[in-house]
């Protein structure tokens, strides 16, 4: 089975939610998920979408043609309709120009006396009933959701089944193929993959798409502190000053809020202080399209600051690896004492997918915290990393050059010892990662390279069309793969890492899309195959 | 003076002496009422006055130009043990720094932040600052500063700070004693320091004449009324309020 829904209407009508749950409904029944959340920047207008896909397979995108539209506003219909397969579901208080299968889900709500985002609900009922899924799998649903306030939701939406069941055919009979799958968005396996690996304290200025890991952990972990400070600069100072004085700390952003922490960076890479950034993408430059999907800013990322000093770079490709690379990037930036920054996007963040989460943890490091008299913070050691102090050691950190004890200094010879000590680390880093720098799928005669989300749908036709798979997931320090060519696939204008692979002497064919959307596994397979 | 560093590279006759003076004797002073060296964390912006950690042995981050404060916070919540102290200049709390000054005055922050005033960017050789007075010539206003200055005690005590105070590089005792107390002040405490940068803005005739001390003020309105007068020293205005740290950390379950 496979099946591909979306959901439409305008912001303000619970269509985010509708898809959520609307994955959850298929998990429930052991079915394989994944939910891709377009929506525009407003509160109320507009329109929104949610597409999600069912499997009985793993999946990792959504398709580009719905089996099944369920719509809310008429507007939207008409921005849907050309990519409809199958059935239309819509609320009878417009009239479908194709037909359909109206549900009168404002009169159902307006009879319930709920304000019209309940719509919501009366959705998911129809969308229940068309599979002739089992109405107590949905009540289930809503009850694991919203516990006790569930209430109005299955009534609502059990009206909607129970009117579609009188006037319609259910389209097809949806069995239970296994237990129940979890359904997660990319914002909690990263904010889960951080407090796996000991997070503490995250600063972050509200910033799409970065913002959902933020609420995430202020409402799920009372026992972290985290916290909106005025602006991406201080948030990631905060993160800086947490980490000096010992704890665990983060930040996280997108592209214009990354900009400004980017002094910072070099601060952290000058003081050696652990700090974890969480860049998560979306259409650039400046403001660019709040809402919507890139990966344009890799060249930014991997130089982010000026001067020179060992940064850690990596991109997460799954909702799975996300919720890993965090954890991994959290230890590396301890174990080293350098900036480490996960760089995501916009598609893998706010979608949702079943996914299990295992294989983050901590890893300790030592960290010294007294000492008589002023210690070598920065001492002078062969594999570049000293020991790391925090008050009330007597450690001097020092944003300026600095001496092994952390006092300023601008001499030749100390500069020059502590700027090869400092990226000394790069060469520790390298062999850390060598293992973990990029993952191999099937055995082609051609590779095909990406990273980040765009894996999702590559992965999908890759092997029908007889390729080899490779996504890179460190790309500082780079682990390169074997190559000699590639056709690299990835969302943005100039081919940002297939210029880096270029650089590293493989010749490459680029594959870009730079539309705001990410690539449907139906749009490669006509560009690749 | 630093056991690990002989040389002090302020120009001889500089504010700065005074300020780092009168900074020790106040640890030290909190060294005898049982308070170790290793918990008074010092940060120090960009500027003159940020070369101080330099010359003391205490835990320390020289950190970037106007960053001081959200350094300071992240400070004292991951570790509300300590005493975070920091020395900032005019440019860099009031210019570059200005928005994490008032945010944390307003979270009434428990940190301490000592400002040496001297009306001028000192380390960049002479140009205006938020504070320099109008009119004044400096290097980037050749034909006179067009803005009004910004008065720190004011700034921060509309801002919401629970600590106000001023004093001057050149009476140490009082200084020291203004240190000791903001230290210990439980939220966020201002310390503004008027400094003579000798090679710049060389006020110390100015300062001599003119400063004298005031008890603190009864009330805010009476407190608005004492800031006003830019040569008043002492502390200006204090009181009680919960901080930022206390209520995170109370809201930690
Ligand atoms: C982001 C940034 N901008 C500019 C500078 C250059 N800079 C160094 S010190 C300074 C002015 C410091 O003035 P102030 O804070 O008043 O300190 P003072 O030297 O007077 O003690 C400036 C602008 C810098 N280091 N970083
Ligand atoms: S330039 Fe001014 S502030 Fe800087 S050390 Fe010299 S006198 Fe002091």
């Amino acid at each position: 089975m496979d099946i591909n829904i979306c959901i439409t209407g305008a912001a303000g009508d619970g269509v985010k939610e509708a898809g959520e749950l609307c994955a959850k409904l298929f998990s429930e029944l052991g079915y394989y998920a994944f939910v891709y959340q377009e929506y525009q920047s407003r509160i109320r207008g507009g329109h929104n979408a949610s597409i999600v896909r069912v499997s009985d397979k793993p999946v990792h995108s959504h398709r580009k043609y719905y089996d099944l539209l369920v719509c809310l506003e008429d507007y939207v219909y008409r921005i849907h309709e050309p990519y409809v397969r199958g059935d239309i579901i819509y609320d009878t208080k417009f009239s479908c120009e194709k037909g359909g299968i109206g549900i009168p889900m404002t009169e159902i709500v307006k009879e319930a006396n709920e304000p019209m985002i309940f719509r919501n609900a009366a959705s998911l009922g129809a969308i229940a009933a068309y599979y002739s899924i089992d109405f107590g799998v949905l009540e289930d649903v809503f009850v694991r959701t919203f516990g006790e306030k569930a209430k109005d939701d299955v009534v609502i939406s059990k009206a909607a089944y129970d009117h579609f069941l009188e006037h319609h055919q259910a389209k097809m009979s949806v069995e239970r193929v296994g237990e129940r799958r979890e359904v997660v968005a990319g914002s909690k396996a990263i904010a889960e993959g951080l407090i796996a690996a000991g997070l503490e304290y995250y600063y972050a200025y509200p910033m799409t798409p970065a913002s959902p890991i933020l609420h995430y952990i202020i409402k799920k972990r009372r026992d972290i502190i985290a916290y909106q400070p005025e602006s991406e600069i201080a948030a990631v100072n905060m993160a800086i000053g947490s980490a000096f004085a010992g704890k665990r700390s983060a930040t996280g952003t997108s592209g214009g809020g990354f900009a400004l922490m980017s002094e910072s960076i070099g601060m952290a890479g000058m003081a050696e202080v652990p700090l974890l950034i969480i860049e998560a993408q979306r259409v650039g430059p400046s403001t660019g399209m709040a809402t919507y999907h890139a990966q344009d800013d890799l060249n930014f990322v991997l130089y982010p600051s000026h001067g020179e000093f060992p940064l850690v770079v990596a991109s997460p490709y799954t909702i799975e690896d996300a919720y890993k690379l965090s954890a991994e990037l959290m230890n590396l930036a301890w174990k080293y004492q350098t900036p480490a920054i996960l760089l995501t996007d916009k598609h893998l963040v706010e979608s949702l997918q079943t996914a299990e989460l295992h294989g983050a943890e901590i890893e300790e490091t030592e960290i010294v915290r007294s000492s008589d008299g002023v210690m070598k913070r920065y001492e002078l050691t062969e594999s570049g990393v000293s020991r790391y102090a925090v008050p009330p050691a007597i450690a001097k950190f020092n944003s300026n050059e600095h001496t092994e004890y952390g006092i300023t200094t601008d001499s030749a010879e100390v500069r020059k010892a502590m700027h090869d000590k400092r990226v000394r680390k790069e060469k520790l880093i390298l062999e850390d990662v060598r293992g973990k720098g990029y993952v191999e799928y099937f055995k082609g005669k051609e590779a095909v390279v990406t990273w980040g989300s765009t894996f999702g749908a590559l992965y999908e036709v890759v092997e029908e069309l007889g390729y080899r798979l490779i996504v890179i997931r460190y790309l500082r320090p780079l682990v390169l793969p074997e190559l000699e060519k590639a056709k690299v696939v990835e969302c943005n204008r100039t081919g940002q890492l297939a210029g880096l692979l270029e650089s590293r002497g493989v010749r490459v064919e680029r594959v870009l899309k730079w539309d705001g959307r990410p690539f449907t596994p139906e749009e490669l397979r006509e560009v690749l195959g | 003076m630093s056991s690990i560093l002989k040389e002090i590279e302020w120009c001889p006759g500089c504010g700065n002496f005074g300020i780092f003076k009168a900074f020790r004797n106040a640890v030290k002073r909190l060294g005898k009422d049982g308070i170790e060296k290793g918990r008074i964390v010092v940060v120090a912006g960009i500027g003159c006055h940020g070369k101080l950690p330099d010359y003391i042995d205490q835990p320390s981050f020289h950190t970037i130009h106007g960053r001081v404060l959200p350094m300071l916070t992240g400070i004292k919540l991951a570790n509300p043990d300590l005493l975070p102290v920091g020395f900032s200049g005019d440019g860099d709390a009031l210019n570059e720094g200005m928005e994490h000054f008032i945010h944390a005055a307003k979270r009434n922050t428990d940190v301490a932040l000592f400002l040496h005033n001297n009306e001028v960017f000192g380390l960049t050789t002479g140009q205006f600052t938020a504070t320099t007075p109008k009119g004044r010539r400096t290097r980037t206003t050749p034909f006179g500063n067009p803005e009004d200055p910004v008065n720190p005690c004011l700034l921060a005590l509309i801002s919401g700070a629970t600590f106000v105070a001023r004093g001057y590089a050149g009476n140490i005792k009082q200084l020291e004693e203004l240190m000791y107390r903001a230290i210990l002040h439980r939220g966020f405490s201002f310390l503004e320091i008027l400094q003579p940068c000798v090679s710049f803005n060389n006020t110390w005739d100015l300062l001599r004449e003119n400063v004298h001390e005031v008890s603190p003020a009864e009330s805010f309105d009476d407190a608005l009324r004492l800031v006003m007068d830019r040569f008043a020293t002492g502390v200006l205005f204090k009181t009680e309020k919960e901080t930022f740290e206390e209520i995170l950390h109370k809201n930690r379950v």
